[in-house]
């Protein structure tokens, strides 16, 4: 059972104040939503919760089974799907996906490949001989997806992912993460979209 | 209250070094009067040392239990440092032109004491370009922390590269203690009140640093 | 499952490697500068003879500058094309650290394979005791590659870049620099300095290993 509480925790950048006092628990098993207008600290929040970033105040505290994890352990764990994560951009998709499941000890054989271009809606042929570099912004956001469902993360920190895909390509996402949820994983979403929204079983309003 | 105290007793420790310097100390063997400035000079140097040391120290702090105060002190001691290391060069080239007819010779201290000038030159212009406080205390923690490591390699290499002018240390090898006791009470007094200097500023400065921070927030 | 730190060391080596070959115009620039410092150093000296020791320490400063340009790019390059996020995400710290170093090593054993010969040709030099330069070498390029990595690493996110590393990279490597000079000056017909500055120096690069290999999990991990 994976667990993220967020004890009092208050957060500054310089002179500004994002949010202070903030105190949850998001509980694996199920999906989160995130919500809040622009600048009030969706981004900043998943980045708390996956500790990429310290609070200024309170502490975040990630278990599993009860067991605290932290630095190597909880970066093992994490999947993310951001608009800051960027691909190397001389890479092709799939040597990007093998360098980044390959450091989490993994490896990708044909058949995982091919299943996961399909699975996010990726054509083989249009990937196979481009750098990532030269993606368009949908074919990015798909690629981030496969590297996170094959990378079989257990705490999975979405930003807006629904954003630049067309309406299949949403649909696909709410139900990964209803599946990813089901298996027991923790699904916290940073949304704005109404349907992303109601997809959720619980909602943080910030 | 118990600053107050410090502040007057090292009001008082220096005016007594001051007193012993110039009316008491008899002129030294071979350097006459020019010795009044080795009691300047080698307190400064100590500090110069001290400080460096002290600012490893919090840096440890500060990746340990990520306390911006520790933060706050190592950054303070290592600016008070390049201070102190500058007046240590500046008082030993002058030293030195005195005694030995130039002002600088590449002496293993004088070539420690330049290197020490370029760690604190590197960390506060690392410091400088650091925008963000977080990171800007981690990294320079790193830094004060890694540029430590070379001080024992330092103390061994430098004196085996550059030949040296200075006296033998005050208390050599064999123990004996080399020195008029008139001489090594006012360098001890001197030592003490340097230090009892150096730790009034960086009280002073660090709680200035507090306040305008509390003010931020 | 923990992934194994060597597997992950060879990763990070092979990708640096494999992303550096597709950016030949990178390699240019560096072998251009290389060129550019050793030019310097020999056309001011206009043929005349140098001194053993005087032409060691000029080797060495070469060195130092020409390394510049590729000892730092570990992270400078990722932090220019913003792909330190994906890389923190999914790398563990001592691949990371220890991938890039050994590339950057790499790298800078290419290099010196360029500049050295260059330099022995261009100053006229001879050498007298070659196993003892390789050695000095080798140790040396070690000492410039480890810190090289980590303070490239501690430079990302700063302000001011130009020059920065440099500033950074000098007081470290000292303990290094010097004996080198001393070993190479032997090397090229000086007075042949002690053996135990190799193992000085070999002691310092492990020390340097050991200490960026620490402090790196600090700068990775935010908790």
């Amino acid at each position: 059972m994976w667990q993220i509480e967020f004890q009092d925790v208050g957060m500054r950048f310089g002179a500004r104040q994002i949010f202070a006092g903030l105190t949850q628990t998001i509980k694996g098993g199920s999906i989160t939503a995130v919500t809040g207008a622009n600048g009030s600290g969706k981004s900043t929040c998943l980045r708390l919760a996956g500790h990429l970033l310290r609070p200024t105040a309170g502490q975040v505290v990630v278990t599993q089974d009860g067991q605290e994890l932290r630095r190597a352990a909880l970066r093992q764990a994490l999947g993310m799907v951001t608009p800051e994560l960027r691909f190397y951009p001389r890479f092709t998709a799939r040597e990007n996906m093998a360098f980044l499941l390959g450091l989490r000890g993994q490896s990708l054989d044909d058949a995982a490949y091919a299943a996961s271009l399909a699975r996010v809606g990726l054509q083989p042929e249009a990937v196979a001989h481009t750098y990532t570099g030269e993606f368009s912004t949908g074919m990015r956001q798909r690629l981030k997806l496969a590297v996170l469902f094959l990378s079989g993360a257990d705490i999975w920190l979405l930003d807006e992912p629904g954003a630049n895909l067309d309406a299949a390509g949403r649909t696909m996402v709410l139900e990964a993460a209803r599946q990813a949820a089901d298996a027991g994983k923790l699904v916290l979403i940073a949304t704005n979209d109404a349907r992303e929204e109601a997809a959720a079983d619980a909602t943080i309003h910030l | 209250m118990r600053a107050k105290v410090l502040h007057i007793l090292t009001a008082v420790l220096t005016a007594a070094v001051l007193f012993l310097v110039f009316f008491v100390v008899p002129p030294a063997q071979g350097l006459g009067y020019y010795v009044r400035l080795a009691f300047f000079h080698i307190p400064v140097a100590w500090v110069s040392v001290l400080a460096f040391l002290l600012s490893a120290w919090w840096a440890l702090q500060v990746l340990r239990r990520h306390d911006m105060h520790a933060d706050r002190l190592s950054a303070v001691s290592a600016q008070l440092g390049f201070i102190f290391t500058l007046l240590s060069t500046v008082s030993g080239a002058v030293f030195s032109r005195l005694t030995w007819g130039s002002f600088w010779n590449w002496d293993p201290r004088q070539t420690t004491i330049f290197v020490l000038l370029l760690i604190y030159g590197a960390y506060l212009t690392l410091r400088a370009a650091m925008p963000e406080p977080e990171r800007r205390a981690r990294v320079t923690a790193v830094y004060a922390l890694f540029s430590c490591l070379t001080v024992p390699f330092l103390v061994f290499i430098i004196p085996r590269f550059y030949f040296s002018l200075h006296p033998q240390p005050v208390i050599n090898s064999s123990g004996h203690i080399d020195m008029d006791p008139v001489m090594l009470a006012t360098l001890i007094a001197a030592l003490a009140a340097m230090t009892l200097i150096y730790w009034g500023l960086l009280q002073h400065r660090v709680i200035a640093l507090e306040r305008k921070a509390g003010d931020n927030a | 499952m923990q992934p194994s730190t060597f597997k992950g060391v060879r990763l990070v080596c092979r990708k640096e490697f494999s992303l550096g070959l597709r950016e030949p115009a990178a390699w240019g620039a560096m072998f251009m500068f290389a060129l550019t410092t050793l030019a310097c150093i020999s056309m001011s000296l206009a043929g005349a003879g140098l001194e053993p020791k005087l032409a060691a320490a000029l080797l060495w400063v070469s060195l130092f500058f020409a390394s510049l340009a590729g000892a730092d790019r570990g992270f400078a390059d990722e932090d220019l094309a913003r792909t330190l996020p994906v890389l923190r995400l999914y790398g563990p710290a001592q691949a990371v650290l220890f991938g890039k170093a050994a590339y950057t090593l790499l790298v800078l054993v290419v290099l010196a394979v360029f500049i050295v010969p260059l330099y022995l040709i261009l100053v006229d030099v001879t050498v007298t005791a070659p196993l003892v330069l390789v050695l000095t070498l080798a140790l040396g390029l070690w000492g410039i590659a480890m810190t090289g990595t980590l303070l490239g690493a501690l430079a990302t996110g700063a302000t001011v870049n130009h020059g920065l590393v440099a500033i950074l990279m000098l007081p470290l490597v000292l303990p290094v620099f010097l004996p080198a000079i001393a070993l190479t000056a032997g090397a090229f017909g000086g007075a042949a300095a002690a053996t135990s500055y190799l193992v000085g120096m070999g002691l310092y690069d492990a020390v340097l290993s050991v200490g960026a290999s620490v402090l790196f999990d600090y700068l990775w991990y935010e908790d």
